[in-house]
């Protein structure tokens, strides 16, 4: 791995006041720009947890580091291709039975034209962590983000991600989790920005009775192209694997979810369900699912489905005629069919840019 | 106090004639029930006066208080003070019972006002517990997964909410046990006053029973062909509607017959012509 660090840039103002602003209420928060933090407000909930930029990690602890970096990678080159060349990389470490349910804040922020970031989330057994992203940027240039979680046996990963990246951005967002026995890695993942995007996710259930759930919010706008693979892998007995897809597609924006619960030979007694829900607001816009189920096995339970489609018009007039305009029906029934994400955003700064972003996205 | 003009209304929907000349007016103060066989057009003319999209007048005229109605948009009219409880009401996933009433009873203030939450929730609790209904409503999804009774009665709680100065009321009392009915009835009379005008429609004299009405009427045909007090629906009640279709030379009350009914016919007597249809 060849770690190319900038130097620590003078982060801009602009940034600055927009995480100041977001960042607004929360807890516990860490600001890491180009692979440095640059703030770190964390309370003493975290003592437990090892917070580890690579650099300082691969000063402090590197027989450590080598050891949690060396761990099976998921087999993608792009995966692999992302940790050679990252600039940006964060670990984070819980020992076993450590629990911490309170949420932590990561703020990405990538002021370079090219952004290539890694994230490395390493659950000891029986171990809880609660994790929760922002992605944004409004720089020109390329952003490449991966994450990689393993869950040791009953660890518990909560990991939810806002991404918000501005339309001059092309992004490439990867996150995989490899579940032990009995572990739960459950990921709820909000798109509200405008770039060009491609989102992979991945669980391994690897254990018995390993659970994964893999929700994803995205709404496109303009002439966006956005998709969405999430792929959840059935590699142990009993295991449950989730997927649920929500997209809204406005204006001549193109959507694509892929959604594939795969069950490998053997794997009795597992479950593979999948939905995908999406809205089509503009008239040439392009919203695809493809639900797929891939079984190898038949004592599981298996099930998925797809609703798209237009808002539906007897629901839009009912709400206006009690008055709503049309607008603020549809702002209702979009918001209200969001609604799966908007528990997840803690303080009210947050729900209310998610909100913001919605509305200007589906205007 | 509010009057509702219905003039010679006619309305068509997909090209196809439904409304074939209503006059009705409704004061302030008034109850007026109308009744019907089925398919007869009662829905379509409380769909008509709220603005549904599908509709098209193409003839008449719909005053509230001489203002022109049918140059509304569907929640202008809302806003004037028209109501329709409805027949079927949608469910809408995601969008909770109060959020849903506070967003429109805020759409009745100026711009940029709020209703006091404080005042809102008590008023909201208030009416959920006049209509006996569950108290976790409020955090519900609007109409999801509710009984037949339940969506009634919550046509009946956002009425209380908005306070309107006309309100029809499609088939209220279908779906409704005999309490649910007796609830739903005190309910819409308590409400009764003299700037409020109501217009029931239903095909039994029991919901009368709790709501009084000073006007009946009986549509046929995309029309009101009769009209009288109540001693009108309570024969209706006995007799049936034949009485009144003979007395006035109807044979087919419907507004049209259905096309599968008229390819059945056809089919009787298959020649070539009929089955290329
Ligand atoms: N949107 C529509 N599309 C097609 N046909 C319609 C539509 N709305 C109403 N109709 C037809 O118009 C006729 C009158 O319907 P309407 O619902 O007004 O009857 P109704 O008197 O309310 O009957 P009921 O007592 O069964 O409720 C029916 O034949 C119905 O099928
Ligand atoms: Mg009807």
């Amino acid at each position: 791995m060849k770690m190319q660090y900038q130097k620590q840039a003078n982060i801009k103002k602009k940034e600055i006041s927009e995480i100041e602003r977001l960042s607004e209420g929360l807890e516990d928060y860490i600001v890491l720009q180009d692979g440095h933090i640059v703030t770190k407000k964390v309370s003493s909930a975290f003592d437990d947890l090892m917070i580890l930029t690579y650099d300082e990690a691969l000063q402090s602890y590197p027989a450590l580091f080598n050891e949690l970096v060396n761990v099976k990678h998921p087999s993608s080159d792009a995966y692999q291709y992302n940790f050679d060349e990252c600039n940006s990389g964060l670990l984070l470490y819980l020992p076993k039975k450590k629990r911490i349910s309170k949420p932590l804040h990561i703020f990405y922020v990538a002021t370079t034209e090219e952004f290539t970031h890694n994230t490395f989330l390493y659950l000891e057994q029986e171990s809880e962590l609660n994790y929760f992203e922002h992605l944004f940027s409004d720089a020109v240039g390329s952003y490449s983000y991966v994450s990689n979680a393993i869950v040791h046996e009953a660890a518990n990963l909560t990991y939810g991600a806002l991404s918000n990246l501005g339309k001059d951005v092309a992004s490439y967002v990867y996150r995989n989790a490899s579940v032990d026995r009995y572990g739960i890695s459950k990921y709820s993942l909000a798109d509200v920005g405008d770039a060009i995007q491609l989102m992979y996710q991945t669980i391994n259930l690897n254990g018995e009775y390993a659970s994964g759930t893999s929700k994803t919010i995205a709404i496109t706008s303009g002439v966006q192209e956005a998709r969405y693979e999430t792929l959840l892998e059935h590699n142990a007995l009993y295991s449950e694997g989730y997927i649920e897809h929500y997209g809204v597609a406005n204006n001549e924006s193109a959507l694509i979810f892929e959604g594939i619960g795969q069950i490998n030979k053997g794997m009795k007694q597992s479950i593979a369900r999948q939905q995908n829900h999406g809205i089509v607001l503009g008239e040439k816009a392009r919203l695809d699912a493809n639900p797929l189920l891939l079984i190898d096995e038949y004592d599981v339970i298996a099930s998925h489905g797809a609703a798209i489609g237009k808002i539906d018009d007897d629901e839009l007039y009912y709400l206006m005629s009690r008055g709503l305009t049309e607008k603020a029906a549809q702002r209702l029934i979009i918001n209200g069919f969001l609604s799966p994400v908007m528990s997840l955003l803690e303080t009210d700064t947050l729900k209310n840019m998610f909100l913001k972003r919605v509305e200007e996205k589906t205007l | 106090m509010a009057t509702l003009k219905i003039i010679n209304l006619h309305a068509e929907v997909e090209g196809i004639e439904i409304l074939r000349g209503v006059d009705l007016e409704i004061k302030g103060g008034q109850t007026h029930a109308i009744m019907g066989p089925n398919g007869t057009g009662k829905s379509t003319l409380a769909s008509v006066v709220m603005g549904h999209p599908k509709y098209t007048v193409t003839e008449g005229e719909i005053l509230l208080d001489g203002k022109n109605v049918l140059e509304m948009s569907v929640d202008e009219r809302s806003r004037a003070g028209l109501f329709l409880g409805m027949q079927a009401p949608s469910e809408v996933p995601g969008v909770t019972n109060s959020d849903f009433i506070k967003t429109a009873m805020n759409a009745r203030l100026e711009e940029g006002k709020n209703i006091s939450l404080f005042k809102f929730i008590r008023e909201y609790d208030r009416a959920v517990e006049d209509l006996k209904m569950s108290e976790d409503l409020p955090h519900r999804y609007l109409n999801q997964g509710f009984s037949g009774g339940e969506k009634k009665r919550n046509e009946i709680l956002q009425m209380k909410m908005l306070k309107p100065s006309i309100a029809i009321l499609d088939e209220i009392d279908s779906g409704l046990d005999v309490d649910a009915l007796k609830i739903v009835g005190e309910n819409v009379t308590a409400m009764k006053n003299k700037d409020l005008g109501l217009l029931l429609i239903t095909h039994y004299q029991r919901l009368l029973e709790y709501i009084e009405a000073d006007f009946v009427h009986v549509m046929m045909k995309g029309k009101i062909v009769k009209s009288g007090d109540i001693s009108l629906m309570k024969k209706i009640d006995q007799d049936g509607y034949d009485w009144i279709k003979e007395e006035l030379g109807i044979d087919d009350e419907r507004v049209f017959v259905k096309e599968e009914e008229q390819k059945v016919m056809l089919g009787t007597c298959a020649t070539k012509e009929a089955l290329d249809l």
